[in-house]
């Protein structure tokens, strides 16, 4: 029954992101200029065979194609909470409320509309960057997996923004809060930059960091191949972290009113 | 059993505003049912309460016998709501808000066409049905979401202020669709307003409201004739013997409450309710006392006076003009986006 509503809830969503065309666009022009800007820039600093060993691959661009995905997922997902506070200010949370679902699959439908949302978006950054001529080493399956990461990335970032901005009555506050989180947090991951050549103190930052456990498996099937035992660890932390983000998000909506 | 039966709510908002302060009531089914009072008198708070959208302070609400706090899934199923604020999502179709609405509320994809367009074509939205919200009237859209409301076709039926900032014209096709739905739905309803109008056409009974406090309760007419009734002023053509037996008559009948004749013979009459059907009766009495009437003219008391005599003071329509104001921008600015 909550699936079912979250549903729904999900479908609003969807009907209305696809419909927004400038942010599609936007969508897609964002990822091309971060890969094929940055890509290019970084390019000569990977010819260095020192660096070539740090980043695992003489391409800067299919080191940072991990990088760029989980960014954008992430920009993205924090962006559900916006819809809430929305959907506050219009009356329709009110709405949502005072109907017969299950409060909890109110997030829960929103967050699925994010994770069906980075899928998406993952999909277009992958297929620029194959354009660009990045190549999986798992080829297909892994790029498959690359995308089922990131929608769950997304899911769990969504799950944040939601808990966050039920609290919250204007859209301005929310967004400072959610940058203030998110700006740090790929900055102290390894999405743009081997943790290897990272500072201790950063490093160990950035292996707390949740984003670079979303990096690195992708990254490994990227450049690599399978390592379910080396990634393990990292996909039990992503994973972890969407159920808990799952159950939080769930609660501060089951405890919130128009008050 | 009583629709619903509140019973000395309180709700005091986080600030420390004291929105509700005591309020008992309860509504009978297939009663039409009016919160009257000016903005910031509770009447919103109130109904959120009774829907479970906000926990009273104390007090306790039923809702067809079923405690709302204890089990607010099983009101929320029979009861339908529009808020003052028209929750339309306007980045969606009518049909799409609709459509949504119904799944929200477990109808069947059957159901939901059906029923939609029965209550689409009621609201007169059937033909704009695929067009973007957003490009609806601002009485459209508030029609669009009372048809959302109507749409699990609820036992029980919410309306915060339905005609809040809309012309007179569809306010008046507002008032119909009301109308309709109590005689041919059997709903009951609750509505709120600061229209006096409005609440005297709608509702068997009025609760006028100020302040969080219930100042008086019952039908629009008992209101007014608690207030003196209808008076009505008799004049006859000419001054005859035959007019002192005639005053006696009229006197008799019933509903007639008092009678006062000044020495030029101009003639007051007090009525309890409906004098305007007392009037036939009083001419046809005068024709056959052989006295002809010169002019008859009625005055009622409207539920402005009941409201000044409550209150003490006018409703505050200067305030509530400006919040209308403001709503309407706000309404265009959502438009513009
Ligand atoms: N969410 C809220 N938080 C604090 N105070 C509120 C809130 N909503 C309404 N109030 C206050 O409660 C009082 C009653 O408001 P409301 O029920 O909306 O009145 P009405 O619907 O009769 O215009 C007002 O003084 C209003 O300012
Ligand atoms: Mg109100």
């Amino acid at each position: 029954m909550i699936l079912r509503d979250a549903l729904y809830v999900a479908r609003r969503e969807l009907l209305k992101f696809f419909r927004a065309r400038t942010r599609l666009v936007v969508a897609v022009i964002q990822p091309l200029l971060w890969l094929g800007l940055m890509g290019n820039m970084m390019q000569g600093l990977a010819q260095n065979p020192f660096v070539e060993r740090l980043l695992g691959t003489g391409s800067y661009l299919a080191f940072m194609t991990p990088g760029v995905l989980l960014m954008t997922v992430l920009f993205g997902g924090v962006f559900a909470g916006m819809s809430i506070v929305w959907d506050r200010r219009i009356g329709y949370l009110e709405k949502l409320l005072a109907a017969p679902i299950s409060r909890a699959a109110i997030p829960l439908g929103k967050m699925l509309a994010a994770a069906v949302q980075g899928g998406f978006q993952g999909l277009l950054i992958l297929l620029i960057a194959t354009g660009l001529g990045v190549r999986f080493a798992t080829g297909l399956p892994g790029a498959l997996f690359a995308l089922l990461v990131a929608m769950v990335f997304s899911f769990t970032l969504s799950g944040f923004s939601l808990a966050l901005a039920v609290r919250f009555t204007s859209q301005e506050t929310l967004m400072a809060v959610v940058n203030f989180f998110t700006m740090p947090l790929v900055f102290t991951s390894n999405a743009l930059f081997p943790r290897e050549a990272m500072p201790r103190w950063l490093a160990a930052v950035a292996q707390v960091n949740p984003v670079t456990h979303a990096v690195t498996p992708i990254r490994q099937v990227l450049l690599s191949g399978w390592d379910w035992l080396g990634m393990g660890p990292s996909l039990l932390v992503i994973g972890g972290l969407a159920l808990l983000m799952l159950v939080v998000a769930g609660r501060s909506f089951g405890r919130a009113t128009v008050e | 059993m009583e629709a619903v039966v509140v019973e000395d709510l309180v709700k005091v908002y986080r600030g420390g505003i004291r929105a509700v302060d005591g309020v008992s009531f309860s509504i009978a089914e297939q009663e039409v049912f009016g919160f009257l009072g000016p903005n910031g008198a509770g009447k919103s708070t109130t109904i959120k309460c009774v829907i479970g959208l906000l926990r009273p302070t104390s007090g306790r609400i039923r809702v067809f016998g079923v405690d709302v706090e204890k089990d607010p899934g099983i009101a929320k199923r029979t009861i339908g709501y529009a808020a003052q604020e028209t929750a339309v999502d306007d980045q969606l179709t009518g049909w799409e808000n609709l459509y949504l609405q119904g799944r929200f509320y477990r109808l069947s994809r059957e159901e939901i066409r059906r029923r939609g367009e029965e209550v689409l074509r009621l609201f007169g939205l059937w033909e704009r049905r695929n067009d973007l919200a957003q490009t609806y009237s601002g009485g459209m859209l508030k029609r669009l979401d009372i048809a959302c409301a109507l749409l699990h076709r609820p036992r029980l039926l919410f309306l915060d202020e339905p005609t809040l900032g809309l012309d007179v014209q569809t306010r008046k096709a507002i008032w119909d669709y009301i109308r309709k739905l109590r005689e041919e739905q059997k709903m009951t309803i609750f509505l709120t307003t600061h229209y006096m109008e409005e609440a005297d056409e709608l509702c068997d009974r009025v609760a006028i409201i100020d302040r969080g406090r219930i100042l008086a309760l019952d039908r629009p007419g008992a209101l007014k004739a608690a207030l003196g009734g209808d008076l009505i002023t008799l004049k006859f053509a000419s001054a005859d013997d035959r007019v002192p037996s005639l005053l006696s008559a009229i006197r008799a009948l019933p509903g007639v409450r008092d009678l006062r004749s000044s020495p030029d013979g101009v003639h007051w009459i007090r009525v309890e309710q409906r004098g305007d059907r007392l009037i036939p009766e009083l001419v046809q009495l005068a024709l056959a006392h052989g006295v002809p009437v010169d002019s008859v003219r009625l005055k009622r008391p409207t539920l402005d006076d009941v409201y000044l005599h409550y209150t003490g003071r006018e409703i505050r329509e200067a305030a509530s003009s400006r919040e209308e104001h403001v709503r309407a921008r706000i309404l265009q600015r959502r438009v513009r986006r």
